[in-house]
């Protein structure tokens, strides 16, 4: 093994030693500038960490964190101000405050789509600007609030210089720990997942709005922290805190630095921080000359510098090994002894703006059973897919599954329950490793998994080993290692199928599973789902045409224009006219 | 790989060519001023005087020169701190000492959070910033060299009540530090005097159309308009309310003295309209001002306003008492000082500055002529 | 004042308004890329006729604006492209936040170019048509109102004609709507998106050298241009051309009316609280795509 090869094997922990080497060696020679430059990097990087959470992990515009950072800061120096609290005391109520706000916006507008959420986060954090700046009785208005103390814990006042910078950077590391763990847990896959492919995380049993919803809330935690220390730090509190410059400041360091990355954030933060302080030997065009700066940075480097460094590092090392797992068997599922119905849908009906796309379906699936659904191009196939699985509601009718109605559950619901479903074009996420792709359904992560110590995450390598066997299952075990950026189509294919199975379903619904696939690989495809069905699992495949189906399903219906046309065991549908003049007005079909 | 790599070495060069320094073998006087951002006006103002006494320091002592190390503090309390930070930290390395004296920026929150500072580091802070509060926190080492809020502002009431005999008040001012900080003043010295504040609002820098307020003004029944706006909004309002008809005295703040702002506006819509300030030099015929005014022109193309000659002031008072034995912070305390604007002489607080005039424009140019001179107005007995 | 009053000036800071937002959309539809540089192109506008007015012989010319306006849109024009070569055109394939960066230092550099060579102090432009105020039926409409006006209907106009009836409109459509398509199909994609950059470049100029005479300019006047265009095209609909001046129009009138019945400090905040209150209850807006729920 090269040199190369055993730098690789070391991972990113001489990064690591080389930047606390530099960082003490910096520390010899600063003086109270540096320390204070330090400083408030350090506090801009807390504020950029909780950036992340809303706008790199879950992928939503946020425009309130600069508000949140302000209103840390003026609710830990209200605090100190007005109510004498000292540093341990204000820290976390600060927080606490911007927790609740967050709450209560997110519960709000988090629902919309992407530039309204961006809009309605600024009209907050405008709003929370003009309150700062006229409600001078409370925040002094536009002059601020001066002598805010320094840190104080207890009635010990923590010196300026070196032990405030520690401090600082102690909760910079703190949440650099939490970041850490979230993006390295199953709850963050799953966040990656939902930013990725909405519907998928969805079908994976992933809740959509509590996920962004946590990842707001923790966004405002993170900015009030951030804002909290800058307070203490300068001194004084005033309504430049919450100018939109902030917030503007805080993105450019989230992207600069690499939106996904912690040390991103870290590097993000302690270079802009730095960058007009170098460039004020040009004067009066230091800050001309930072915007210039600013533009070659992102033109250079456009997933940011730790993005920048990361593909480099995968050029040359290849990518990270994969821990290693130990592989559970596949348990059996229940099958359940009689022939009722595992799924039903009840004169389901649905219509998109005055067109019927489906018209009072009737049907049924067994456990162990393969239903066939097929019909030409337009007749409602990926409707019926997309009702059953809760991605639609229906205008009228029912669906039953393992015995409950679930008309009215979401579609992550249903999946939790048992009903899996996979995608025509394999909706994976590009950055997570074939197997983490499958994991995120194989758990239920909550948000309590990112506080905890890290490497002790048993929930994820429990999915991870769940993970793995499904993955042998679907005949893509070579598969687990790659990036889902690197698969091709039909890899793609294979571990969604892995992904739907892994949770152990009670119903999969498969969406066009042989489209462009080799009559070999058909063949193959075949035997999975036969082997899938003899578990007790309830198959719903989707296709264009008989030759797949034929040898495959034990009963088959088929659409036309939103209506059950045929529904009989497969060779019956084969013999049916109404069938063939559906599909190609009158010739045989195969 | 390519990119990165030129992006690398072209970021490489633009750092060494930062980090390069000045000459070094002269000392420094730090002036801190708000270059960018919203009062970078008057930052700009601020240095240019600051510099000009440099300069003018050195021609007539051609032994000494002092070098002006001018730092931007962007307006905020963060940038200008930082400045602070890097004005002590090079000035230290390069002539291993402190810094005798600085010039702090004229925003009063940045001067707030640099307070502590310069106590930390027993070094004086010039300031021409307005805001009351500075000098009531105690602190030894800030020199105001400009009227404080508390003279100007009972220039600006008396000039309304006593001298226009106006006792209805319509107050609008900006919503931001130097809005507010002088709308306690005048409002208290409204009350004062026996005059009363009819109607009141408070404007955001960004509001551009005041279609609004003139008329709420209008309704209100008011018999003179007081204003505390920045440049901006003080043209605005005097040329909307003159296109609008309001006809009503306008008694402004020092923004309408700047002659940057008079030329934003025709000499017709400024007839009626009068400011206070610590002085006129761009207007004011005594012989020394006039001839500051002059150089100043030729230094900096653009007219000087009153901030520029505080700033002026300020320096020059330093710089004569640079090369005492005691430190600047006990000199400049010690007695009177001369100056062009005005005497200076500290009330034991740090304002340095207790007189004020009001300016009017009479319809026929862009210069106002000096209507009334105040010494000490806010030490006036009750009338 | 009477509310009469009020509606014509509102429907001259809504025509001014307009003119921002229409700009602003044309680079949104023609590239995807949220430009946040559009209200510091206004400002440049506004300085550079300040510049080209210097260098003209413009005394006692009656329309001394009028004969800027066509060199400062052709100004404003250049910049846009430049912008799109240099902040959209290397970043067109990353991420669409990478361009908000870009465009946000683009703007940064124009705010700061601005006030290190002009300085901060406020500047006003020459009229478009000089003279005196009119009186129309007992109200004051000033010339350059009328004038504001007339050039937002005007472009509104061209920009209608130019869209949907020419060649070159029809052409610009479909680049936008899929690059790979039209690029396929033989239209120059590289050259059509760099003239939606001008165009919309050319109008927050042309917006600069109006509003600056009424409002003066300032290098950091573009911050609040861009946020009343982002919220005229948010509430008229995202993507809408229609919208935009629907929704220029409406914030205009709003903020009007506000300031007529509230503190001007109030009126500011109760624009973002009914901002909030549409995005919550409509937020497709008047004429744009459906947000709605997320799958």
């Amino acid at each position: 093994m090269s040199a190369r090869g055993a730098l690789a094997a070391l991972g990113a922990a001489p990064l690591w030693l080389l930047a606390a080497a530099g960082v003490a060696a910096y520390g010899t020679v600063a003086g109270n500038y540096e320390l204070r430059l330090l400083a408030i990097g350090g506090c801009y990087a807390l504020a950029v960490l909780g950036y992340q959470f809303i706008f790199g992990r879950v992928g939503a515009l946020s425009l309130a964190q600069g508000a949140f950072f302000g209103l840390g800061a003026y609710a830990s120096a209200l605090m100190a101000l007005k109510l004498g609290w000292d540093f341990a005391r204000s820290f976390p109520a600060a927080i606490a405050l911007s927790v609740i706000l967050a709450a209560v916006v997110g519960g709000t507008v988090l629902r919309l789509a992407s530039h309204y959420f961006a809009l309605a986060t600024l009209a907050v954090a405008e709003l929370l600007h003009i309150l700062a700046v006229d409600w001078v009785s409370l925040t002094g208005g536009g002059n601020g609030l001066p002598s805010v103390p320094g840190f104080v814990v207890a009635h010990w006042i923590v010196p300026g210089g070196w032990p405030a910078t520690l401090l600082v950077w102690g909760c910079v590391a703190l949440g650099a720990l939490i970041a850490t763990n979230f993006s390295a847990s199953l709850y963050g896959d799953g966040a990656r997942l939902l930013r990725a492919e909405p519907l998928a995380a969805a079908a994976a049993g992933i809740d959509a709005d509590a996920r962004r919803m946590a990842g707001f809330v923790l966004s405002a935690a993170f900015g009030a922290a951030g804002g909290a220390l800058y307070v203490h730090t300068l001194g004084v509190v005033s309504p430049e805190a919450l100018q939109f410059d902030v917030m503007v400041l805080i993105l450019c360091m989230a992207v600069i630095g690499g939106r996904n990355s912690v040390a991103g954030a870290i590097l993000g933060a302690l270079l802009l921080v730095h960058l007009p302080e170098w460039f004020r030997a040009f004067e009066g065009w230091a800050l001309f000359a930072y915007g210039a700066g600013l533009l070659l940075v992102v033109i250079a480097a456009p997933e940011g510098i730790a993005g920048a460094v990361a593909a480099l590092w995968r050029r040359w090392f290849g990518p990270p090994p994969l821990p290693a797992v130990p592989k559970t068997a596949p348990t059996a599922a229940s099958g359940r002894p009689d022939d009722r119905a595992i799924l039903a849908a009840r004169a389901l009906g649905i219509a998109f703006g005055g067109n019927e796309a489906l018209a009072g379906a009737t049907f049924f699936v067994r456990p162990g059973e393969i239903l066939g659904v097929i019909g030409p191009n337009g007749s409602g196939k990926t409707t019926v897919l997309n009702l059953l699985s809760g991605f639609y509601r229906p205008d009228r009718g029912r669906i039953l599954f393992d015995g409950r109605d679930v008309t009215a559950l979401p579609a992550w619901r249903r999946a939790q329950l048992g009903l899996a479903r996979s995608f025509q074009h394999g909706a994976l996420a590009a950055d997570l490793t074939a197997l983490d792709n499958v994991a995120v359904a194989a758990g239920r992560a909550r948000i309590a998994d990112v506080l905890r110590m890290p490497g002790r995450d048993r929930k994820r390598r429990r999915a991870r080993a769940r993970a793995s066997a499904a993955l042998d299952a679907a005949g893509a075990a070579d598969l687990a290692g790659k990036r889902g950026a690197d698969l091709t189509a039909s890899e793609r294919r294979r571990v969604e199928m892995a992904r739907a199975l892994v949770a152990e379903p009670k119903v999969i619904l498969l969406d066009e599973p042989a489209a462009g696939l080799s009559d070999a690989e058909k063949g193959s495809l075949r035997t999975v789902l036969r082997g899938i069905a003899a578990r007790g699992i309830g198959v719903v495949v989707v296709d264009h045409g008989m030759p797949f189906l034929l040898p495959l399903a034990h009963r088959v219906i088929c659409l036309d224009a939103g209506r059950i046309i045929a529904a009989g065991s497969p060779s019956e549908i084969a013999a049916e006219p109404e069938v063939r003049r559906a599909y190609l007005g009158g010739v045989p079909v195969a | 790989m390519n990119r990165f790599a030129r992006f690398v070495v072209g970021g490489a060069a633009l750092f060494a060519l930062t980090a390069s320094g000045r000459a070094m073998e002269l000392p420094a006087f730090p002036v801190l001023v708000p270059l960018t951002g919203a009062l970078a006006l008057e930052g700009q103002s601020q240095r240019n005087g600051a510099v000009l006494a440099l300069e003018d320091f050195a021609r007539q002592r051609k032994d000494s020169r002092i070098r002006d190390e001018v730092l931007d503090t962007g307006s905020n309390p963060q940038t200008a701190v930082q400045a602070f930070e890097r004005a002590f930290g090079r000035v230290r390395a390069m002539e291993g000492a402190k810094p005798r004296a600085l010039m702090g920026p004229i925003d009063g929150n940045s001067m707030l959070a640099l307070l502590p500072l310069a106590e930390r580091e027993q070094v004086a802070l010039l300031a021409v910033s307005g805001t009351a509060r500075l000098t009531e926190l105690g602190n030894k080492y800030i020199f105001r060299f400009f009227p404080s809020d508390v003279v100007v502002k009972a220039a600006q009431a008396r000039y309304i009540v006593e001298t226009l005999g106006r006792r209805k008040i319509a107050l609008v001012h900006q919503n931001t530090a130097y809005g507010q900080s002088g709308n306690e003043e005048l409002t208290r010295w409204f009350e004062r005097l026996g005059a009363s504040v009819v109607y009141r609002n408070s404007l955001p820098v960004t509001t551009k159309e005041l279609a609004g307020v003139i008329a709420q003004v209008r309704d209100s029944g008011a018999d003179v308009v007081a204003l505390q706006l920045h440049s901006g909004s003080s043209a605005l309002f005097v040329g909307q309310a003159a296109r609008a008809g309001l006809n009503l005295p306008i008694v402004a703040g020092s923004a309408l003295h700047q002659p940057s702002t008079a030329a934003l506006l025709e000499p017709s819509e400024l007839k009626g309209v009068c400011a206070e300030t610590a002085s006129a030099p761009a207007a004011d015929d005594r012989p020394a001002l006039a001839e500051f005014a002059r150089r100043y022109r030729e230094r900096f193309k653009s007219e000087p306003d009153a901030f520029a000659l505080a700033a002026y002031d300020a320096v020059r008072a330093a710089l004569s008492v640079w090369f005492d034995a005691k430190p600047i912070h006990i000199s400049l305390a010690a007695g009177p000082i001369p100056g062009l604007a005005m005497p200076y002489a500290t009330d034991g607080k740090g304002n340095m500055a207790h007189d004020a005039i009001i300016v009017c424009y009479d319809g026929s140019g862009r210069t106002p002529r000096i209507a009334k001179r105040y010494s000490r107005p806010h030490e006036a007995a009750r009338p | 004042m009477s509310w009469a009053q009020i509606a014509i000036d509102g429907i001259a800071l809504g025509a001014a308004y307009a003119l921002v937002a229409l700009g602003f959309v044309l680079i949104l539809n023609a590239t995807g890329a949220v430009n946040f540089a559009q209200g510091d192109l206004v400002m440049a506008g506004g300085f550079a006729a300040i510049v080209l007015a210097g260098l003209l012989p413009l005394e006692g010319i009656a329309v001394p604006g009028l004969a800027l306006a066509p060199l400062v849109a052709v100004a404003g024009g250049g910049a846009g492209w430049l912008i799109a070569e240099i902040a959209y055109r290397p970043l067109r394939h990353r991420p669409p936040v990478a361009v908000f960066i870009s465009t946000i230092a683009v703007g940064i550099m124009l705010q700061h170019g601005a006030n290190g060579w002009f300085g901060a102090a406020e500047r006003r432009t020459p009229p478009l048509i000089a003279g005196d105020a009119l009186d129309l039926a007992g109200l004051t409409v000033t010339r350059q109102s009328l004038a504001i006006v007339a050039t937002a209907a005007a472009v509104i106009l061209l920009l209608h004609v130019l869209l949907e009836r020419t060649q070159l409109g029809r052409r610009l459509r479909a680049a936008a709507e899929d690059a790979e398509m039209a690029r396929a199909l033989g239209i120059p994609v590289r050259r059509l998106t760099a003239l939606a950059f001008a165009l919309g470049a050319g109008l927050a100029a042309l917006a600069g050298l109006l509003l600056a005479n009424v409002y003066f300019v300032t290098p950091t006047a573009g911050l609040a241009f861009m946020l009343k265009a982002y919220i005229a095209v948010t509430i008229g609909g995202w993507g809408s051309l229609r919208g935009a001046v629907a929704g220029a129009f409406l914030v205009a009138l709003f903020e009007m009316i506000a300031g007529r019945l509230f503190s001007a400090s109030l009126a500011d905040a109760l624009l973002y609280a009914a901002l909030l209150a549409v995005l919550l209850l409509r937020p497709q807006g008047l004429f744009g795509e459906a947000a709605g729920r997320r799958a």
